[in-house]
């Protein structure tokens, strides 16, 4: 299909005026990101949906099985956001809605004390009580915590404990409903999103944003190669579950499947099919690096013989990163501003 | 506090060559030349001397005022020395602005502001309200109660609490949360932790702290005292420095670099620190983290509840940097050439907008201010971002709102400059 649309872009390009074409580039690459993120969203919606159900029948029915099922619907809605996590513009940004899914770094492990605080209190946990908790409640990380946190699971309050399944089942349900409400919203924002050229920059953005936030903060940072130099597990994704490596892949393959495409008809039109060529080659490269690179970071972090193997994926994503948000942005004009992570 | 992430697109470079200041742009003020990029560069380093000389100045009276409690630990002599803090802190935080873009500030503002800090490396805390950076192995290390700790398998030596030691203690162990230095570190010596949790009140560190014999509360007072002489003795050797590094008239400071390079990365350090603190460190780190996960760890002045005024005198410092001018702490106005002068050269209309959203800024910080200083059932910041606190996160949100405008038109006057944001290959002018 995109080869096709490739080779269709070509012929039609040998025929109009560069201006004409490029409107037509433009308009051509919102559609493929429009739709890139929808399948992206509805598979959000399939993975939380079955997260809420498992969640719910694990608490009814404790047991190897559906804790089983639980903690994989956990990994494989938790790996669905993370493939549309680059996506910062749209109805992903009413509420706060990305911190509520996933609220990160957490380095005052204010998870923890939430948790301690809702399970210790007499209230019952409603929907409403975890509406008003903050996005530190309300996402993957609380259910991280609850399902595989050491210290945790090692106490009176561990799963199945009655209320800490009423926290577990309510943040469930959360995640669910945020995920309706983002598909139903992108849906709705469709027409805006297609109409307006101003979107061009700002999904191109969202990627470069991204990958400089794999590269930094997710790899470099953790693995010491920046500030002090010292290695620290604590500041991953998903490093209580050791599944932080996964949900780099997860990203990657995001933007590979639902960025790349409307990123590289932009490239094509501008006659640096090579340079598209190269990002697709090193979106590849990143990914050879799996499912070798599938281990706990605390693992990969203090045994030698793994770190080479972070290593290597960091050297592919830092490559990747300065194809997207070097060359491909200059070539296209993108200019980057400041942003949010800009600070401190 | 954390330098680690500083994403390098984000650098500011020089585009193209500045088209504002030609002879052809119109120009009617009473001044007597127009401004020019240099002439707002050279301003820009008066106003970044004196409001380091003022922050300078208030740690000097801040560390008399700590002698003062250290020789005779009152009532009166605490709540003095607490009064000196709270001065220091309104030059202090208006510096702000300088930092983002200018290295030598960023590289050197860590021993005297970071923050949040893992208070359990300085002394005593209460264990059930105390949350530290996770695997920080410092975090209740406990200085003033150890002659030699030990942090991450290495032992060091304690005993004597000098400035030069509690300077090397930072980030001990690699934690950035290892803060032993700063004004946080003399806040927590002097407000103690705050167990009020979202409730109203901050800490309550009796002054018996500091009591000699018997009357000393929680143990190690003089050690105690010895630990806030010291810390305040170094926040004014460091101010002292970085006065010095503003300095006019030498050849040698950072002040001679800035202003004897191309005013453009001038142009470009002053546009960048206005961005980057108004929207990622204020907006961002400092307020809408804090409230969208209600968290009163991520309050900036967290011991003494005096937050409201930090982020009231950030947001003034980059209204300074854009206006030119400098209230003095001792009420003198330092004016002159100024960004503003500039983009109204070029866009009179984007000038006034920037100007209007500045105002705009300064108003929603300052009903936090008021909010907070309210004489009738006054809120606090910690207060305000709890749970379910829906005038707390109106009052949050209209200033996190406010700056992020501002920080649009500080971008569109980046460009009306002829200063863009590209990647950092570009020129290699990225800092």
């Amino acid at each position: 299909m995109q080869r096709i649309t490739r080779l269709l872009c070509t012929s039609i390009l040998a025929v109009l005026p560069p201006l004409a074409w490029a409107s037509d580039a433009n308009s051509q690459a919102r559609h493929q990101w429009q739709e890139g993120i929808a399948t992206g969203y509805q598979s959000l919606t399939i993975q939380t949906d079955e997260l809420d159900e498992s969640a719910r029948s694990y608490c009814e029915n404790p047991a190897k099985d559906s804790r089983a099922r639980l903690e994989g619907a956990w990994l494989d809605a938790f790996l669905a956001w993370q493939r549309v996590r680059f996506v910062d513009f749209g109805p992903i940004e009413n509420n706060n809605r990305s911190w509520q899914f996933q609220f990160w770094p957490d380095s005052k492990n204010l998870i923890a004390r939430k948790a301690a605080y809702l399970i210790r209190n007499d209230e019952p946990i409603t929907p409403q009580v975890i509406r008003q908790s903050g996005v530190a409640v309300q996402g993957f990380p609380m259910m991280e915590y609850l399902l595989f946190d050491q210290q945790f699971n090692g106490g009176d309050n561990s799963l199945s404990a009655a209320r800490t399944c009423e926290l577990l089942t309510n943040v469930a349900r959360h995640v669910k409903n945020n995920s309706d409400k983002l598909m139903a919203g992108w849906q709705a924002f469709r027409p805006h999103y297609l109409k307006t050229d101003q979107y061009r920059d700002i999904t191109i953005r969202a990627g470069m944003a991204t990958l400089e936030i794999l590269e930094e903060r997710r790899l470099a940072q953790p693995m010491g190669l920046r500030g002090n130099g010292k290695r620290n597990p604590y500041i991953t994704d998903a490093w209580r579950s050791g599944k932080t490596l996964l949900t780099v892949e997860a990203t990657v393959d995001g933007l590979r499947q639902f960025f790349l495409p409307g990123l590289a008809t932009l490239l094509e039109a501008k006659g640096e099919s090579d340079l598209a060529e190269r990002i697709r080659t090193q979106f590849g490269e990143v990914q050879q690096n799996f499912p070798g690179a599938h281990l706990p970071m605390a693992t990969a972090l203090t045994e030698e013989g793994q770190f080479r193997v972070l290593q290597s994926l960091y050297v592919d994503i830092s490559q990747l990163t300065t194809l997207v948000n070097d060359q491909a942005a200059v070539v296209l004009s993108v200019v980057r501003g400041f942003n949010s992570s800009d600070g401190d | 506090m954390n330098k680690l992430f500083r994403p390098a697109p984000l650098a500011l470079t020089i585009a193209a060559a500045l088209t504002v200041g030609c002879a052809n742009t119109p120009w009617s003020s009473e001044k007597s030349a127009p401004a020019t990029n240099a002439s707002v560069v050279n301003h820009y380093a008066d106003l970044a001397h004196a409001n380091y000389e003022d922050a300078l100045i208030t740690a000097r009276a801040l560390d008399e005022a700590t002698d003062r409690l250290i020789a005779n630990p009152t009532e009166a002599n605490l709540a003095a020395a607490k009064e000196a803090w709270l001065a220091a802190r309104v030059p202090y935080q208006q510096t702000e602005v300088f930092r983002f873009g200018n290295a030598i500030v960023d590289d050197w503002e860590g021993q005297l502001n970071a923050w949040p800090l893992d208070e359990g490396l300085i002394d005593y805390v209460k264990a059930d309200g105390y949350q530290h950076e996770l695997g920080n192995a410092g975090a209740t290390a406990n200085l003033i109660a150890s002659n030699s700790i030990n942090v991450g398998g290495e032992t060091l030596d304690v005993s004597s609490l000098s400035a030069g030691l509690l300077a090397d203690l930072n980030e001990v162990g690699g934690s950035e949360a290892n803060v032993a230095t700063g004004y946080h570190a003399v806040e927590f010596l002097l407000w103690g932790q705050d167990l009020h949790g979202f409730e109203s009140g901050a800490g309550e560190r009796p002054v018996t702290d500091y009591a000699r014999g018997a009357d000393c509360t929680n143990g190690n007072c003089e050690r105690r005292g010895e630990f806030l002489d010291s810390v305040t003795d170094l926040l004014v050797s460091d101010l002292e420095w970085m006065v010095a590094q503003w300095a006019p008239d030498a050849s040698d400071n950072y002040r001679a670099q800035l202003t004897t390079a191309d005013a453009n990365q001038g142009i470009q350090k002053m546009l960048f620190g206005m961005g980057s603190l108004s929207l990622g460190e204020l907006a961002g780190e400092r307020m809408k983290v804090a409230l969208e996960a209600n968290s009163y760890e991520d309050e900036h002045d967290c011991f003494s509840d005096n937050t409201h005024n930090s982020h009231y005198y950030n947001g003034q410092g980059i209204e300074n940097v854009y206006s030119g001018t400098y209230r003095r702490v001792d009420g003198s106005l330092v004016t002159g050439p100024s960004l503003s002068d500039l983009v109204q050269q070029s866009s009179p209309e984007l000038d006034a907008r920037l100007n209007n959203q500045l105002d705009a800024s300064m108003e929603a910080l300052g009903l936090i201010k008021a909010r907070a200083e309210s004489s009738e059932n006054p809120m606090a910041f910690d207060t305000m971002i709890a749970p379910g606190n829906a005038e707390g996160t109106r009052i949050v949100n209209g200033a996190i709102m406010a700056l992020v405008a501002q920080t649009g038109s500080i971008e569109q006057a980046a460009r009306d400059l002829g200063i863009e944001a590209l990647s950092p290959d570009d020129a290699g002018h990225s800092f």
